[in-house]
């Protein structure tokens, strides 16, 4: 068992478990911003900065991440040290420069006093952060289709030479995971159109409501070995069936 | 695994929906019946007085379990219950999508799955059926 102490709270792990994890299983809010748990930690939004020290280090600290640092031994954990909250600032500075309308770094830089940033706000600045949910997302759970792509300030996410990917499947988990709704998609009841790439919305084959996409259902469907048509009923005509055979059984 | 298990009997359902306003101010903490988990008179075709309740059955070996890219459907083991984990949840609907019964619903306001969770091992729609259609034991 490791014990090591946040804010004072001494806190245990069995396996050497990231700070963050450990910090908010004893109640300590550190704010995150690229922090999934569905995906490994990232460390790309720098906003979860925390100050660790030991006593052996004769008053000297370090500033770590907490979501990609693992729990040490004996190891004392501050989270809301001066020089944390003002690495914290910064960083949100820096992202509401470059995401002015961004509503997740807004309320969060309105939470520590930012309203304007003191660094020249990039106005044509789009919501995305590059935390790499997205990415990671559908790298490990669905089919990798979008990555990040150029460098410095010409980084972005985008599907390969930002072509209609071959392999996205339309299921929109990135945008939803998104947390500053950056991700472009547009959908009627028929068609989804997502990373430049148009999907057929399957419509329910009883009542025609829409389903789930074609790429999507046939993606599930070759990952479990099912049929794909299984996946074109919506959830209200198969309540519907069920209460069906209910009947059936009963009366 | 001793878990209790929910009990349905169509029979003495009247579809007064006593379960669905409860699971909607349960789950939602608003009277949106719509959005409720388990579902009265589920069947709009046969009338007649005969009135069947369909909510979650926690398969065994669960489709939306088998089709969660992320793990993000768990069983509870005190309560048997699948939980939705939604911190895991990546909302690709694939759960909803593959459940065979209707009972992984999509929430179009949280974008999001539910699915009935036995309330933690304490079923509020139990609680508020008047005839004993809905019994867990």
């Amino acid at each position: 068992m490791i014990r090591l102490t946040i804010d004072g709270r001494r806190v245990e792990s069995r396996n050497g478990e990231y700070l963050l994890t450990l910090a908010r299983r004893a109640g300590i809010e550190i704010p995150t911003l690229c922090h999934h748990e569905a995906v490994e930690p990232a460390g790309a939004c720098r906003l979860c900065m925390v100050e660790i020290t030991r006593p052996q280090w004769n008053g000297w600290s370090k500033l770590v991440t907490a979501c990609l640092y693992p729990a040490e031994e004996g190891l004392i954990v501050k989270t809301s040290t001066e020089r944390v909250l003002r690495t914290r600032r910064e960083v949100l500075e820096l992202l509401l420069a470059r995401s002015p309308r961004a509503e997740a770094v807004r309320r969060l830089a309105a939470q520590y006093g930012i309203l304007e940033p003191k660094y020249a706000v990039d106005q044509e600045g789009d919501n995305c952060i590059l935390c790499d949910i997205c990415t990671r997302v559908c790298a490990t759970h669905v089919t990798g289709a979008i990555s990040r792509v150029n460098r410095g300030v010409a980084k972005k996410v985008a599907t390969p030479f930002d072509e209609a990917s071959d392999v996205c499947v339309g299921c929109m988990a990135c945008a939803r995971s998104c947390p500053t709704d950056a991700i472009a998609f547009s959908q009627d009841g028929a068609t989804r159109a997502i990373w430049g790439k148009t999907f057929e919305v399957v419509p329910c084959t009883v009542c025609g409501a829409p389903t789930v996409t074609r790429e999507q259902a046939r993606w599930m469907a070759q990952r479990k070995g099912v049929a794909e048509e299984d996946f074109y009923v919506c959830d209200v005509c198969k309540v519907a069936k069920t209460g069906l055979s209910c009947r059936k059984v009963m009366w | 695994m001793e878990s209790k298990l929910m009990h349905v009997f169509p029979g003495k359902c009247t579809a007064c929906r006593n379960c669905e306003q409860a699971c909607a101010f349960a789950h939602l903490h608003e009277g949106r019946p719509t959005r409720s988990r388990i579902r009265a008179d589920a069947d709009p075709q046969l009338r007649e007085g005969k009135h069947v309740l369909v909510v979650c059955y926690q398969c065994d070996a669960a489709a939306c379990v088998a089709a969660c890219p992320a793990n993000a459907l768990w069983r509870d083991t005190e309560t048997g219950a699948i939980n939705h984990i939604a911190e895991r949840c990546i909302r690709c609907g694939s759960c909803v999508a593959a459940c065979p019964f209707g009972n992984m619903r999509w929430e179009p306001l949280a974008q999001h799955p539910s699915k009935c969770d036995l309330c933690k091992g304490d079923p509020v729609c139990v609680r508020f059926c008047p005839t004993g259609a809905i019994q867990y034991k």
